[in-house]
């Protein structure tokens, strides 16, 4: 019974139509979408933030070299951080680990930058503000495109670069790894 | 345009009433052309191939509204995707994957199957214009009300022939997953069909 049913029923399912003319034309929007010339997703902001990036990873090599050999004491300054709040949108979050190493590390800037030059301090601060002119900007960005990846993944990239940034200040890199849970 | 499209249409028409080997030679030819970015080479390829895709796209959705949405994304997609086309399969064939993938992509940008299928009875029209008459459109019907993934695999499978392992691909599953939704679309189908009389 089964058998003879299946066998009608693919009988029955090959003389189904195949080609079925939709009831209007459809080749009018096809034509508009296919002539339009497709918006980019690079909009200047979103290049001038990706330009900040990768000055920011650049400024913090030669930041990095500057600190190694500078051991001179000399007078604090109090460099004033602003973090910025940000949404990642659905595919990404800040983990706890990476939360937990920014403050550590924070708190120990201060101590860390009385024991440079002056011209290393400024060189930090300078590129501490790159990377949160960087950060301020690419949230700009995403608040209206909260989806993007591209953008998520250049805004996680600005914060990996600070947290690069304040361990070398503060010569804590064997106590950190790459994180990979942000 | 309306004069291009004049003389695309008939020179579309000159292959279709010739042989099928000049309707290949005379897509092959819209084909280079539209590769090179030629929108009118593409209006005649759509219009050589718009029912086939359309009705693959309304039998996997059930729904016109729908059909029509996933018919045009996948002639975008494949006017993106031109120069990708190598001719390895039939032009149709991969027309056939772009617009299974279309209607997948929608489905999963939808919000859940059941409020999906709950809005579609809400404004789908009475009835689906498919060509089918008496048995065949309690059939089509039927097909219609399967669940998702069971009436794509009938759709492909039992509809347009494509084998298992075919089906399988363009559905991003396992061959004996593509066997077991087949199995399950012909259980509810007899269900449904033996109701109004359909048996063997």
């Amino acid at each position: 019974m089964t058998e003879e049913f299946d066998d009608k029923l693919d009988r029955a399912a090959r003389q189904l139509a195949t080609e079925i003319a939709p009831e209007r034309d459809l080749w009018p929007d096809i034509a508009t979408a296919i002539t339009q010339p497709r918006r980019s997703r690079w909009t200047p902001m979103f290049a001038q933030a990706a330009a900040l990036v990768l000055l920011v990873g650049a400024s913090s090599a030669i930041t990095y070299v500057s600190v190694k050999n500078d051991s001179q004491p000399v007078v604090s300054i109090e460099p004033e951080l602003v973090f910025e709040q940000t949404s990642f949108g659905a595919n990404y979050n800040l983990g706890p680990g990476f939360q937990d190493a920014r403050n550590s590390l924070r708190a120990e800037l201060d101590v860390e930058l009385m024991r440079l030059s002056p011209e290393a301090r400024t060189n930090i601060q300078e590129n501490l503000d790159l990377i949160h002119t960087a950060i301020s900007d690419i949230n700009v960005v995403l608040e209206k495109e909260p989806e993007n990846v591209l953008l998520q993944q250049m805004l996680l990239r600005a914060y990996r670069e600070e947290l690069t940034l304040l361990s070398r200040v503060g010569g804590l890199t064997r106590n950190l790894t790459m994180r990979n849970d942000i | 345009m309306e004069a291009l499209l004049t003389v695309a249409g008939s020179d579309y028409s000159r292959g279709m009433a010739n042989a099928d080997t000049n309707i290949a030679v005379d897509e092959q030819a819209w084909i280079l052309k539209a590769q090179r970015a030629d929108a009118r080479a593409f209006e005649v390829l759509y219009r050589l191939h718009v029912d086939k895709i359309y009705g693959l796209c309304l039998r996997m959705t059930g729904n016109v509204s729908e059909a029509e949405d996933c018919t045009q994304e996948a002639f975008i997609q494949a006017w993106n995707k031109m120069a990708k086309f190598r001719g390895d399969s039939a032009f149709a064939t991969w027309l056939h994957r772009i617009a299974v993938n279309a209607v997948l992509g929608r489905i999963r940008k939808s919000k859940r199957e059941q409020d999906r299928i709950q809005a579609v009875s809400d404004v789908q029209p009475a009835r689906v214009v498919t060509g089918d008459t008496g048995e065949l459109r309690d059939l089509a019907a039927a097909v219609d009300r399967l669940p998702e993934r069971a009436r794509h695999v009938f759709v492909l499978n039992a509809v347009y022939g494509y084998s298992h392992e075919e089906a399988a691909g363009m559905l991003g599953i396992a061959a004996g997953t593509s066997k077991a939704q087949l199995h399950r679309a012909r259980r509810l189908l007899m269900q449904q069909l033996e109701e109004q009389g359909f048996t063997a």
